[in-house]
């Protein structure tokens, strides 16, 4: 038989599709098969819980995928360097040592939810394993690279996988407990007491992550993305184990019985990172950078999460307010010659955005769904092609604002460092300051608006709005005073942004800024505070992290998307209301009315 | 046939049509409302009962015709007819279903709050005043539907018939003069549906006047001072329940011929179509 050249490509794709088929198949089956397996027999959970536990040890300890690189073989301590030195065990061979320790001695520990608790620390580690293994994998060419220097054959990445799907097969014997609730009636002392040591547990944390495998300056290097993965999947593993055991939600009870307090040492804790390993100029840029984002998610979160209003050209009203800054800031490039102080150059920003979110927003007075995200959609687009073309000589077109001078109060420069108390601040620290101040405004306005009248017809109108209008809302209006509002909060954002940068040019607002801010509101978690951040948060940090995987960095994003809605349609932190709706149902699947799509494509109606 | 209403209208309904395309599907349909009165509207399916809601709450615009409360044509405009003083619920529940029942009910309190945006983003002391106000009064309401203790439920989470309840609570939470049931009791069992009937009575004494579709019409005979029958968009019979009920036309309508009729004119058919069919089948076959 001949195969036309050209078409051999076809047979050769058939093929790996059949065999990932076929692979996915098997993975599927065999989970299956071993679920029901286990399913009947509960008294296996210590037994596998230990073998885990002694598989895992033994996995720290063995030689990992390795490979020479110009900067040294990768990684440290990892490779043959084991045999010089047996105990010294650290970075990821550490947090697999932990776990191992941590699963034999949990099994032997009545009244918590073994199940639980294991099921989060196996899948932490199988994370740090799958990290550690592929990395060097495809960094260092290929399956060749198993094979240790001496011709060991490095087999701890797959000892250690093994002993994380074992431990995650603990939770399979029988049924999986219910989440223990804590009594959250607590002293007023102790409450405080916990929330401080976990906030401030929190902030040493992400320092820890922030600066994990980077260089004195905190920047990054060529290991710290799969080190800074490492620790962020053992992170996150040990914060299941900790809800598991029902610590979590005990906390976040306490925290809402005790609001203000935890916002105060929240604040605190966030003023207080300068002070930590993390405070460098390097991620005072990006604190301030994911600052920018964050306020500007949770402006775009009172659009889409709470009104249901899908906009894809948001990140437009950031663009308008950076301009106007820049143009009022005394730039030599800027049309007006004048420079405002920049309280009043970040009102006027703000007014202006605003104004242009309400001319964007009245379209949804006869466009839903659908067909008002194509709307915005076209929107951002005419507004990156205006200030590419540099209109009414606003935006300095290919050009850009350059020199758009730092602010500065009382004589102090923003962007230079300085001291308190003996301890020199990075530069940037004053910026990363306003920052704090700025998003705390933005989420005073959110939360208070979400809570109001207002909030509540937003919220009323992306459930139902004929049900809203029969209700007495002018939706009309209450869609205008959405996109109003979450446009004004952009425009603030921008205008700091403008500072920030100091350049202010077109392509810093494009399609793909409005996607990564939906990203963040999706991801975080529609209509909530915490969601837009942390998502935020994520969508900067990660590229920092992963400089070496930037040709897939958007290949790894969308699949991380993909997981996180198919795991985890409610986003990292839900809504209270969403959180509520799936406190009572079954572990796994979510039902797909979950998946919060803003609105149905009913078209343009009257 | 009866006087319409005794007592002074309160919704008056003037010979409103409705028109889609070429479908007629109301014509000259007119209706009084009177102060304290519960008012059925009945007909068989696709008459064009939930139409005329619409025409009455403002989410269709009539093509001909008015709609009066207390003496005041009605906006096109379902807010502001909410606003004048007209509630309704809908056929197939339109709660809002991820907001509790409370919220649902402090949805229903919108129109009658005055916070603007500017108070709801400082919290100053008139707005909590306004919002514990409304808090109250939306749980006095729940409270009236018998809803008190799933105050903090997701709409969505809560059993059929409480969801019913649950909308007529946000709907008597705009204060209306006039509500508006569209097949309040649809898919209930017996008991639900007599719950119902006694919380409809129940709204009757708090002074507001009812208008209730239903298929049901048992329950509706029992219910209402006053009977509309709508069939192909048209007002076919209206009075008192027991003139209603037997009036040979209201049957015909909704249950048919009587079977002897019926089955004449199947004979009829048959016998006129049978032939024809038979020549084409055959025909076919060929």
């Amino acid at each position: 038989m001949n195969i036309p050249p050209g078409w051999s490509w076809l047979g050769q794709f058939l093929l790996y599709v059949a065999a990932g088929l076929l692979v996915i198949w098997l993975l599927v089956t065999g989970y299956r098969a071993l679920a029901r397996f286990l399913g009947g027999r509960p008294g296996l959970v210590r037994p596998l819980a230990i073998a885990g536990g002694v598989l895992a040890v033994v996995g720290a300890l063995l030689p990992w995928v390795t490979f020479p690189l110009n900067d040294g073989p990768y990684p440290d301590l990892a490779t043959l360097q084991f045999f010089d030195a047996p105990f010294a065990v650290t970075g990821f061979r550490l947090f697999t040592l932990i776990t191992g320790v941590a699963a034999i001695a949990l099994s032997f520990v009545p009244r918590i939810p073994v199940r639980r608790v294991l099921r989060a620390l196996g899948l932490g580690l199988a994370g740090v394993a799958l990290v550690n293994t592929i990395f060097p994998l495809i960094d260092g060419g290929g399956f060749g690279a198993i094979t240790a220097a001496d011709g060991a054959f490095a087999f701890g990445g797959i000892v250690t996988l093994v002993a994380s799907l074992v431990l995650f097969f603990v939770s399979k014997a029988g049924d999986l407990e219910p989440l223990p609730r804590w009594n959250t009636k607590v002293p007023r002392l102790v409450a405080y007491a916990a929330l401080l040591v976990s906030f401030l547990v929190l902030l040493f944390a992400v320092a820890r992550l922030l600066n994990s495998g980077s260089d004195s300056g905190g920047g990054s290097t060529t290991y710290s993305g799969p080190i800074f993965l490492s620790l962020l999947v053992f992170f996150a593993g040990l914060f299941g184990a900790l809800h598991a055991i029902g610590f979590a939600g005990w906390l976040s009870a306490v925290s809402d019985d005790h609001k203000l307090f935890s916002v105060l040492v929240l604040l605190l804790a966030a003023l207080a990172l300068p002070f930590t390993e993390a405070g460098t100029d390097y991620w005072m840029t990006i604190a301030a950078n994911i600052g920018v984002y964050a306020a500007t998610a949770i402006g775009l979160n009172i659009v889409v999460g709470l009104a249901g209003l899908l906009d894809l050209g948001y990140v437009a009203f950031l663009g308008i307010g950076a301009f106007v800054a820049a143009n009022l800031s005394g730039a030599a490039a800027a049309e007006f010659h004048i420079h405002l102080p920049f309280v009043v150059a970040a009102l006027v920003s703000a007014t202006v955005a605003g104004v242009f979110g309400a001319i964007v927003g009245s379209p949804t007075l006869r466009v839903r769904g659908d067909y008002l995200a194509i709307v915005t959609l076209a929107f951002g687009e005419i507004f990156k092609k205006a200030a590419q073309n540099n209109i009414g000589g606003l935006t300095g077109g290919a050009n850009a604002i350059p020199g758009v001078p730092p602010i500065s109060w009382f004589g102090a420069s923003f962007d230079e460092s300085f001291t308190i108390g003996g301890v020199q601040l990075p530069s940037g620290v004053l910026y990363y300051v306003l920052i704090i101040v700025l998003v705390s405004v933005v989420m005073l306005v959110f939360a208070n608006l979400k809570n109001s009248r207002i909030g509540r017809a937003w919220i009323a109108i992306r459930e139902d709005e004929d049900a809203a209008r029969a209700m007495g809302i002018k939706t009309g209006q209450a869609k205008i005073l959405a996109f109003l509002i979450g446009a004004t909060l952009a425009g603030l954002a921008g205008s700091v942004f403008a500072h920030k940068t100091s350049t202010v040019a077109y392509d810093s607002f494009q399609f793909p800024e409005s996607v990564t801010l939906l990203a963040a509101v999706i991801l975080g978690g529609m209509g909530t505070i915490p969601g837009a951040v942390i998502g935020a948060s994520l969508l900067l940090i990660l590229p920092e992290k992963l400089r070496d995987f930037s040709d897939y960095r958007l290949l790894l994003f969308g699949l991380a998307l993909v997981l996180i809605m198919r795991f985890r349609p409610q986003g990292i932190v839900p809504d209270r209301h969403r959180r509520a709706e799936l406190a009572g149902e079954a572990e796994g699947g979510v039902p797909i009315e979950e998946l919060n799509v803003p609105d149905s494509p009913q078209g343009a109606t009257r | 046939m009866s006087a319409p209403a005794t007592k002074a209208p309160v919704l008056v309904a003037n010979e409103v049509s409705m028109v889609f395309g070429g479908l007629t599907a109301l014509s000259n349909v007119s209706l009084q409302l009177g102060e304290g009165q519960i008012l059925g509207l009945i007909g068989p399916n696709g008459a064009g009962k939930t139409t005329f809601f619409n025409c009455l709450t403002g989410l269709y615009t009539p093509t001909t015709g008015s709609v009066q409360l207390r003496g005041r044509v009605l906006p096109h405009d379902p807010a502001s007819v909410t606003v004048a003083g007209v509630a309704r619920t809908f056929q197939n529940i339109r709660l809002f279903p991820s907001m509790t029942s409370l919220e649902n009910v402090l949805v229903g309190r919108h129109a009658r709050m005055s916070q603007g945006p500017l108070a709801s983003l400082f919290h100053g002391p008139a707005y909590r005043r306004g919002e514990a106000d409304a808090r109250t009064r939306a749980l006095e309401l729940l409270e009236f539907v018998g809803l008190a203790k799933v105050h903090d439920e997701l709409a969505r989470n809560l059993p059929y018939g409480d969801q019913r309840r649950l909308e007529i609570a946000r709907a008597l939470a705009t204060d209306p003069s006039v509500l508006l049931l569209d097949e309040p009791t649809a898919g209930m069992n017996p008991q639900e549906t007599e719950a119902t009937r006694q919380l409809i009575f129940a709204i009757r004494e708090t002074g507001v006047a009812v208008v209730v579709i239903e298929h049901d019409t048992k329950f509706i005979f029992s219910l209402c001072d006053h009977v509309s029958v709508l069939v192909q968009g048209q007002l076919l019979v209206e009075g008192a329940p027991e003139v209603v009920r037997d009036d040979p036309r209201v049957i015909e309508a909704y249950l048919g011929k009587p079977p002897d009729e019926v089955e004449a004119e199947v004979r009829q058919y048959t016998e006129e179509a049978g032939p024809d069919t038979q020549v084409k089948d055959t025909g076919g076959n060929q």
